[in-house]
């Protein structure tokens, strides 16, 4: 049997008195959490232990004593053993230091059920130890290993379950490890009584050279509270405005659920519910989660009156106003001679002249109905830019969904287009299949869900023919211009896709949590590595146990604000299939939106 | 052929692979064959009912060569296509009339279409034509003139190789459809749309409703049917000749051999027919299987 102990580093050059700390049931280890200095009284070591147990909620007890002689303080030895007496436990552990060695004594004296104590280590190695001159060795029965680590690190970080490939093997230990971490973040409120305090009661632990206290965290603090209780009544007021009726009418509830800047809205109203809620965070996630959700709001916000700061500077607003209405037109001229060669003869393509020439003239007149107002539409861009601007001091997202939201807006000739030929197409496509079916002598049964054979009349195999010879003809011509309008509309798609990626980006990235990752590694931790501090024969083992952090990828997987994300709906093979049959395809649209 | 002969005579063989018997593996008896039977239930066939069958066929590949002589003319003008509307109108009239008669001659009336029905079917055809035959004009202008052309002829081939030569009266869906793309083909290259109105319903008389008529035919009068195939391949030669000999000797090269020289084949073939049958044959059920019921 192996007996671990974990020893806080803070207690190495403690002075000499009472271990008080937890034995980790079910494995064979002990956690030394602090050490009570004399002179004390037993009865109010006793009260006090007791005191912390109900505030903590964690098994204390006294596990043994600690020595560290200084001079003149000689024939502890006795008294530390008669202690034993006072605290009866199950085992009782004498840990001793010598000035200016690096080892640590232990033995571990054990209770018989009689009720006296009785010394378990080897008389003879006891002696033996003494003619050496007591170098930290013990060769008891049990082998004793010592774990030093550092209490505060310890206390403050999170151990995350490993992502192993199999957990099994590493179940136990994990499982003790992670006792051993709850011990140490549970016991904080033993960590109070400092040195400074004039109790009755000395103790040595991390904190005991004065408790860490910022003015600054502390004015936050207060000054947190009004000003949540502000944000949520502004929230109230602006939840209780969005639930009129006249926001829940066709025209607009459909706009609100189309226009991107509406849903970001909306999801910046969610994040700041959960940051103004008046309830403290309950856990690590939650915790987390709301650091995540602040930074990255300020973020946003600083990122957004960075842009505005530039935009309302040397006039750049009207420069890109001027410029809008231009490009518009560059690009219905560009879409204008794209068609006069589609109705030409498009890469040597021999297309159906007729049907040719009615779709583009078709198409043209919708590009000239279209630059006609955007021409009435030019005088007033400049305005809705300048006040489109003044959203990005919400933050950088709402600049970004504005600008794609405009950009919908811009090429929705080029949206009318796809969804023309995308429905021409479909059309085509479906009447084709159906009537080569028919074309076999085929038909679809819909009960089974397969091809059946059927004999129809001959007025619907002569109508049929002819419709399928009609449509086979007339497939090239539909086919490209297809072709051609899903191209330039998978080019806006792309563009939309990467400005929500963005927005989605800055929404969910957890902030905090990598902050923390950089700054304070511990804080995140994936698990332990030891490293061994002195290892000489007969000596106990001391090993120092460091904190693992946590790696990139599993913050960022573990922390990611949940959001709407836009994902691409479909696999990819859905997609080109979507695309081949023809069905129109939203591939960013957002998965909140698709419950309507 | 036992090895031994000494056994043989007190151990009956069997003819089981799953017993030890005192013979080598590869002996067989007298008996080893006998259960075998050759040809069973043939039809002996005679060489003119074969020729009177195959003459269908024959028959058949004339219509498909009437057809294209009919879109030659139009294509080179030689025929106009009022003419040839009216000519349809009449053989149509003049076909349903015989059709007609036929149907009261047989005394099926299971199943028979009003009047009222075929003339919506007839309206149904001439309107939908009429009003697509614009459209099927333009249809294969940008495509080049030897694609339309071999495309019909596998479509034409399509149609010829599925027709249901056995029972032609509900025509068999591929190859009428495989007829009527070849014919929408090749109207679409015609002149006008009048033409191709003409011959998209001259193809459907030709394709549709002459082997409705044909069926009716058959059944009830075989001789005039021999007479009619008869007519129907000499038409298409004769009208194929006019346009280009070289088709019209190949067409008849084809007739001949396909109703006389096949036939002839299949009769001397048939000496050489040797079907076994056998025990080892799989089960074949041909017991009435209704006492099973009650």
């Amino acid at each position: 049997m192996v007996l671990k102990i974990f020893f806080p580093q803070c207690c190495n050059r403690a002075d000499s008195g009472l271990l008080v700390g937890r034995w980790i049931a079910g494995h064979d280890s002990a956690v030394v959490l602090a050490v009570i200095h004399y002179p004390f009284i037993p009865g109010q070591v006793k009260q006090y232990i007791q005191q912390m147990q109900a505030q903590s909620g964690v098994e204390l007890s006294v596990l043994g004593s600690w020595s560290l002689p200084k001079e003149g303080q000689e024939g502890l030895e006795s008294f530390l053993r008669d202690l034993s007496t006072i605290f009866p436990q199950e085992r009782w552990l004498q840990i001793s230091r010598q000035m200016g060695k690096t080892g640590f004594t232990c033995e571990v004296l054990s209770r018989d059920q009689t009720g006296g104590s009785a010394r378990r280590s080897n008389e003879a190695e006891a002696k033996k130890e003494s003619k050496d001159g007591g170098d930290g060795e013990e060769e008891a029965e049990e082998k004793v290993i010592f774990v030093h680590y550092e209490q505060r690190k310890v206390m403050l970080s999170q151990l995350h379950p490993i992502a192993n490939e199999n957990p099994e093997n590493k179940s136990e230990p994990s499982t003790e490890l992670r006792e051993m971490f709850q011990t140490v973040a549970h016991s904080q409120p033993l960590f109070f009584l400092d040195k400074y305090d004039d109790g009755l009661l000395k103790s040595t632990h991390w904190q005991s050279e004065g408790r860490e206290a910022s003015i600054i965290v502390e004015l936050m603090k207060q000054a947190s509270v009004p000003l949540c209780i502000f944000i949520s009544w502004l929230l109230s007021v602006w939840t209780w405005t969005c639930n009129i009726w006249i926001f829940s009418v066709f025209p607009l509830c459909f706009l609100s659920s189309i226009l991107s800047t509406f849903i970001q809205l909306s999801y910046r109203t969610e994040h700041m519910r959960t940051l103004s809620s008046p309830k403290s965070a309950e856990g690590h996630t939650q915790f987390m989660r709301k650091a995540n959700i602040l930074v990255s709001v300020l973020v946003d916000v600083a990122l957004g009156v960075f842009l505005m700061s530039w935009l309302y500077r040397d006039d750049h607003i009207s420069m890109l106003a001027d410029a809008l209405v231009p490009a518009a037109d560059h690009v219905a001229q560009q879409l204008e001679e794209l068609l006069q060669w589609l109705m030409g003869a498009p890469a040597g393509l021999k297309m159906n002249r007729a049907l040719d020439q009615v779709l583009g003239r078709f198409f043209l007149y919708h590009i000239h109905l279209w630059i006609s107002y955007i021409h009435l539409m030019a005088p007033f861009i400049e305005g809705i830019l300048w006040y489109g601007g003044l959203s990005a001091c919400f933050g950088l997202t709402f600049a970004l969904s504005l600008l794609s939201d405009m950009v919908a807006l811009f090429t929705f000739h080029i949206y009318c287009f796809y969804v023309y030929g995308a429905r021409l197409y479909c059309l085509k496509i479906y009447g084709l299949s159906s009537l080569w079916r028919l074309f076999r002598g085929k038909k679809w049964n819909v009960l089974r869900q397969r091809v059946d054979s059927c004999s129809y009349d001959l007025d619907q195999l002569f109508i049929g023919t002819l419709l399928l010879t009609i449509l086979l003809f007339l497939l090239p011509t539909t086919a490209l211009y297809y072709l051609v309008f899903t191209l330039l509309r998978l080019v806006i798609v792309l563009f939309q896709g990467i400005l929500h990626l963005s927005v989605d980006f800055i929404n969910s990235f957890p902030l905090f949590a990598a902050g923390l990752r950089v700054c304070r590694s511990y804080r995140l931790a994936e698990g332990v590595k030891f490293r061994v501090l002195c290892e000489e024969p007969g000596t106990a083992l001391h090993l120092l146990m460091e904190i693992n952090p946590l790696k990139f990828s599993s913050v960022v997987r573990t922390y990611r604000t949940p959001t709407y994300s836009c994902y691409p709906k479909d696999s990819w093979a859905a997609l080109v299939k979507k695309l081949f049959i023809g069905e129109l395809i939203y591939p960013w649209r957002h998965k909140t939106t698709k419950t309507d | 052929m036992g090895a031994d002969g000494a056994p043989s005579q007190s151990v009956p063989w069997r003819k089981v692979l799953w017993e030890r018997q005192p013979f080598p593996d590869n002996y067989v008896d007298q008996r080893f064959l006998e259960e075998l039977r050759r040809n069973e239930g043939i039809r002996e066939y005679r060489y003119w009912a074969v020729v009177k069958e195959a003459s269908l066929v024959g028959q058949q590949l004339s219509c498909v060569a009437i057809f294209i002589t009919f879109w030659l003319y139009m294509e080179q003008g030689l025929l106009a296509p009022e003419t040839l509307l009216w000519t349809s109108l009449v053989c149509g009239l003049l076909g349903y009339g015989l059709y007609q008669a036929f149907t009261s001659q047989t005394d099926s009336c299971s199943e028979t279409r009003t009047h009222l029905a075929d003339l919506q079917s007839a309206a149904l055809f001439l309107s939908f034509t009429f009003g697509f035959s614009p459209v099927l004009k333009t249809l294969t202008e940008s495509v080049s003139t030897d694609t339309v052309y071999a495309m019909s002829a596998v479509m034409l081939l399509a149609h010829l190789v599925s027709f249901p030569y056995g029972e032609p009266s509900p025509p068999g869906s591929l190859s009428l459809n495989a007829a009527l793309f070849a014919s929408v083909c090749l109207a679409s290259r015609l002149p006008g749309a009048l033409h191709t109105f003409a011959m998209l319903s001259c193809a459907l008389l030709v394709f549709a409703l002459w082997p409705c008529l044909l069926q009716r035919l058959r059944e009830n009068s075989p001789l005039q049917f021999t007479g009619v195939c008869v007519g129907v391949c000499t038409g298409g030669v004769g009208g194929l000749a006019s346009q280009s000999l070289g088709g019209a000797v190949l067409l008849s090269l084809a007739v001949v051999s396909v109703t006389f020289l096949c036939p002839l084949l299949l009769v001397w073939l048939q000496r050489h027919k040797d079907n076994i049958h056998g025990p080892w044959d799989e089960a074949e059920i041909c017991e009435d299987l209704s006492h099973f019921l009650h």
